[in-house]
């Protein structure tokens, strides 16, 4: 807010003067003295006399006054005509939205201070001229953004909604639509305002636009420049004015913009960093050195609101060449989980707690060159969205010797072929050409076989899948997994699998760890926990979702965001089970290789 | 290739639109074209005068007849003749023109060489002492009139220390050294509002890109932080950069004008601004429309190197 509130007080004053200008004590702008002539200083003329002897400072305040006058009174024409036109055109479309669309292309076909001084040619400087000009140079603004907004608005529901009850086109233009993209047509007025004071001085600096002796700033430096020696601050007063002005206003656009944002409904996405969690929990004594294992791992992120942890105390082991599923609604931490065992948390979250040791080695203590030679090399990971995690402007086969060459010392020519080769490895038909190819040439399953290329590409001991078949068709996702099955067997790699779909985890995972808002809920073998789930949620969800799908609805209600769980068990809102017990939080309880946090699983299982 | 064509088919479409409008211009006036060319304040112009000018400007024939005059002329790049002095305009632009250009270019290269590592490094450094400074410095720089910054650079480098001409120009090949040294200021505040533009949309588009996915794929990959930032984020966000610079072709050429009178360069703008105040029409019509076509052909220039930084455009 104070953003806004500083340069709008600058460019309020600066209007405010401007206005005042004839009521204000000055001097006569225009009346000349040859006697004081430069003169410094002048009873009643606090920044001296100019080339004509005219008081200096009455001339800044009066030319501010000429400015302004043709920049909002421009600006007001463009913006009145143009939002017009793009309502018009953008309602009715057809024929006035070919006018509209085509007339203000044909406007910016011109540079504008050409297309001024065409215009003065023709109708001789002055002050409407230079308005005329400046309105014609600002109505391709004003049309376009009211016309995107209008087509946009059109398709909204209160827009249908007030048509359906049947209210008439100027109406609902009028009433509707105009007040919902004030937002935009107000940020395109305060840049055009700004644009025309510059265009303005500039003009009537080169002796076009106001004709004198009107004072004006653009004027006032044309004049001081030949006297520039004997009087510069005749020169810096109007350079000044002119350039605080314009800084005040731009300052302002800025604002206005950011908040006519901000409406626009941007707050969603930090909320969504901040919504995922993910608990852990404790394998089976297997190997004496596991491929990864994670203790009391918690993730925090400092938010306006206070600090939430979208993680808290997850735990789990995995050994080499098993697969393990972890597996959560949105918003349980799973993925952020995952993000921080690679070290790739967004900025604003940290690791506060816990340890991840892969191969034995911390990787949370590892100073950062050393986890980044793993990353990629021992341990590597597939995304969720295999287009926005593909760099579009960059061939894939490119994409993949990166990869290659990140951690190996090969020549291009030789991590090109390779990378050829990993193509064919993932399944990728006629690798040599689809290797010249961009990303959005490919299909979503063929993007995510790249993505996995990449992971594969320097045979890691360890790959994290981040919902590697969620953004792709139903039919694709099978051979994805079939493929990382493949993979797992024939490179004897760990897997850590995120998802939410219990399909997948009987399908391809040993293990699973079941989350629910940031902690671990139960853990255990996969067959073992389908077949005897001992939490309440674990049972919900296998029971309430034949098609293993626990998402959007699989059970009522949905997981408490991260600033507000309820002080006891964290499910306990949605637990059929819940008891006055349940409002002190339950421990996670081990035993052999199976684990859970339930006050009520002995009686519940009994 | 087809788009390719079709891109510069758009182009030729926009030029002939350009002159037609242009031509339509001196038609739309109110009153009498010539009365009106003529008349200076209040006094009636003389009818003589007018007659003259009303054949010299083909007034006389039929509209359609003129405007198809007008397009071959133009074609065959005829612009006619000056109105001051019967000089052919086509051939005081081939001579201006050069000079114009080499200020554009210079003022260009000088505002992308500075602005472009100076708009990445303040957005990896986001918040720290580099991008506030360079940040605010963009902002004032935005705000200071591009004849205003030329001004107060005479009135400080030539004027107070003396370091350098106020203006001019010397033909490179008469003496290269004060060719340049006389080139130098100009570029300068040709450059200031471009440098600007580009910093601010350098920094903001490197800082959307680092939060990308394929960002963190990259990092993923284990690349070194430098290669994420060249290939992945650099290379990406140098997209929007192309458009906005194309954008801002339309000022750089309008602050030229002004950047050439400042300092004395004899570029267009002095034959431009001299037949304006005397209202020589065919010169004007000659120079917009010349500068105008360049316009339209900075920004195909513009959609090629979009095109070839964006696969995505030309292959969908
Ligand atoms: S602790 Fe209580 S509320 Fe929580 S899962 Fe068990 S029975 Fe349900």
């Amino acid at each position: 807010m104070r953003k806004l509130w500083i340069p709008g007080a600058v460019v309020a004053l600066i209007v405010l003067i401007a206005i005042a200008a004839p009521v204000l004590p000055l001097m006569d702008p225009i009346r000349q003295d040859v006697a004081n002539r430069l003169a410094a200083y002048v009873p009643g003329s606090p920044m001296g006399r100019d080339e004509f002897g005219r008081d200096v400072f009455s001339r800044l305040i009066w030319g501010a006054r000429s400015s302004l006058a043709v920049a909002f009174a421009s600006a007001t024409i463009a913006a009145v005509i143009g939002t017009a036109l793009g309502l018009l055109g953008g309602w009715f479309r057809g024929v006035v939205e070919f006018l509209a669309i085509r007339g203000a292309d044909v406007v910016l076909c011109f540079p504008p201070v050409l297309l001024a001084l065409l215009v003065v040619t023709l109708l001789g400087p002055g002050t409407a001229t230079l308005i005329l000009v400046l309105s014609v140079l600002y109505l391709p603004g004003f049309i376009r953004v009211s016309f995107a907004e209008v087509l946009s608005a059109r398709s909204q529901d209160y827009v249908e909604a007030v048509r359906a009850l049947g209210a008439r086109t100027p109406r609902i233009l009028l009433r509707t639509v105009l007040p919902n993209i004030a937002g935009p047509v107000l940020v395109q007025l305060s840049l055009a305002v700004a644009s025309a004071v510059v265009l303005e001085s500039g003009l009537s600096f080169l002796g076009l636009g106001v004709v004198p002796p009107t004072p004006s700033w653009g004027l006032m430096i044309r004049g001081a420049r030949a006297t520039m020696e004997q009087a510069p601050m005749l020169l810096l007063w109007p350079c000044l004015a002119l350039t605080v002005t314009i800084l005040a206003m731009n300052l302002l656009c800025d604002a206005v913009r950011d908040v006519a944002d901000k409406r626009g409904g941007g707050g969603a996405k930090k909320l969504r960093l901040v919504d995922r969690l993910l608990p852990g929990l404790f394998p089976a004594p297997a190997a004496p050195q596991p491929l990864l294992d994670v203790q009391g791992l918690t993730v925090e992120i400092a938010t306006p609101g206070g600090i939430i942890r979208p993680v808290e105390d997850m735990a789990f082991r995995l050994d080499a060449g098993r697969t393990l599923a972890i597996v959560g609604e949105s918003g349980s931490g799973k993925s952020m989980a995952a993000t921080a065992i690679m070290g790739l948390l967004p900025p604003a979250a940290r690791v506060a707690d816990g340890v991840a040791r892969f191969e034995g080695d911390d990787l949370l203590r590892m100073p950062e060159p050393a986890r980044r030679k793993l990353r990629g090399g021992a341990m590597a990971m597939v995304f969720q969205d295999p287009m926005s995690s593909l760099n579009p402007v960059h061939r894939i086969g490119d994409q993949v010797a990166e990869a290659i060459r990140a951690h190996r010392d090969v020549p291009a020519g030789k991590a090109a072929a390779e990378a050829v080769e990993l193509l064919k490895r993932v399944g990728i038909a006629d690798p040599e050409r689809r290797a010249r190819a961009y990303p959005h040439e490919l299909s979503g399953g063929m993007r995510q076989r790249v993505m996995i290329a990449m992971a594969i590409a320097n045979r890691p001991r360890l790959l994290i899948a981040d919902e590697p078949t969620t953004a792709l068709d139903v039919t694709v996702q099978a051979a994805i997994l079939e493929l990382l099955a493949e993979l797992r067997r024939a490179e004897g790699m760990g897997v850590v699998l995120i998802t939410h779909s219990l399909g997948v985890v009987a399908e391809v995972a040993e293990d699973v760890v079941v989350m629910y808002a940031a902690q671990v809920v139960e853990s255990g073998p996969v067959a073992e926990v389908f077949a005897r789930p001992l939490h309440p949620y674990t049972r919900a969800l296998l029971a309430a979702v034949p098609d293993g799908d626990i998402e959007p609805e699989g059970i009522p209600g949905v997981v408490p965001r991260p600033d507000a769980w309820p002080p006891g068990c964290r499910f306990a809102p949605r637990c059929g089970f819940a008891t006055e017990a349940c409002a002190t939080p339950p421990p996670l309880e081990e035993f052999e290789n199976h684990a859970v946090r339930c006050i009520r699983w002995r009686e519940l299982s009994a | 290739m087809w788009w390719l064509a079709r891109r510069i088919g758009i182009s030729l479409l926009l030029m002939w639109v350009v002159a037609t409008i242009v031509f339509l211009a001196l038609h739309m006036v109110p009153g009498d074209p010539a009365e009106m060319l003529l008349s200076t304040g209040g006094a009636m112009p003389d009818a003589y005068a007018i007659a003259e000018l009303r054949e010299r400007l083909g007034l006389n024939r039929p509209i359609l007849e003129q405007y198809g005059a007008f397009l071959i002329g133009l074609s065959q790049g005829d612009l006619g003749t000056s109105l001051v002095d019967d000089y052919p305009v086509a051939e005081e632009i081939a001579l201006r023109l050069p000079r114009t250009l080499e200020l554009i270019v210079a003022g260009t290269l000088l505002a992308v060489a500075i602005a472009l590592p100076a708009g990445t490094f303040a957005a990896v450094r986001q918040g720290g002492a580099f991008d506030r400074v360079s940040s605010a410095l963009a902002a004032v720089l935005q705000a200071v009139p591009v004849f205003v910054l030329g001004t107060l650079l005479i009135l400080v480098l030539a004027q107070w220390l003396r370091w350098m001409p106020a203006g001019g120009y010397t033909p490179f090949a008469e003496d290269p050294v004060r060719h340049l040294v006389l080139l130098s200021l100009p570029a300068v505040a040709v450059a200031k509002g471009l440098a600007a533009t580009i910093f601010r949309m350098t920094r903001a588009s490197v800082l959307d890109a680092l939060s990308r996915d394929h960002v963190r794929t990259a990092r993923a990959k284990g690349l070194t932080p430098q290669r994420v930032l060249r290939r992945h984020v650099v290379r990406n966000a140098l997209i929007p950069v192309t458009t906005v610079l194309g954008l801002q072709m339309g000022t750089l050429l309008g602050g030229t004008v002004l950047v050439e009178y400042v300092f004395n360069w004899p570029g267009l703008s002095t034959p431009l601004l001299r037949a304006v105040e005397a209202r020589d029409y065919p010169m004007v019509v000659g120079i917009v429309i010349t500068v105008s076509g360049l316009f339209l052909l900075i920004n195909l220039a513009m959609d090629l190197i979009y095109a070839a930084l964006d696969p995505r455009i030309t292959r969908s």
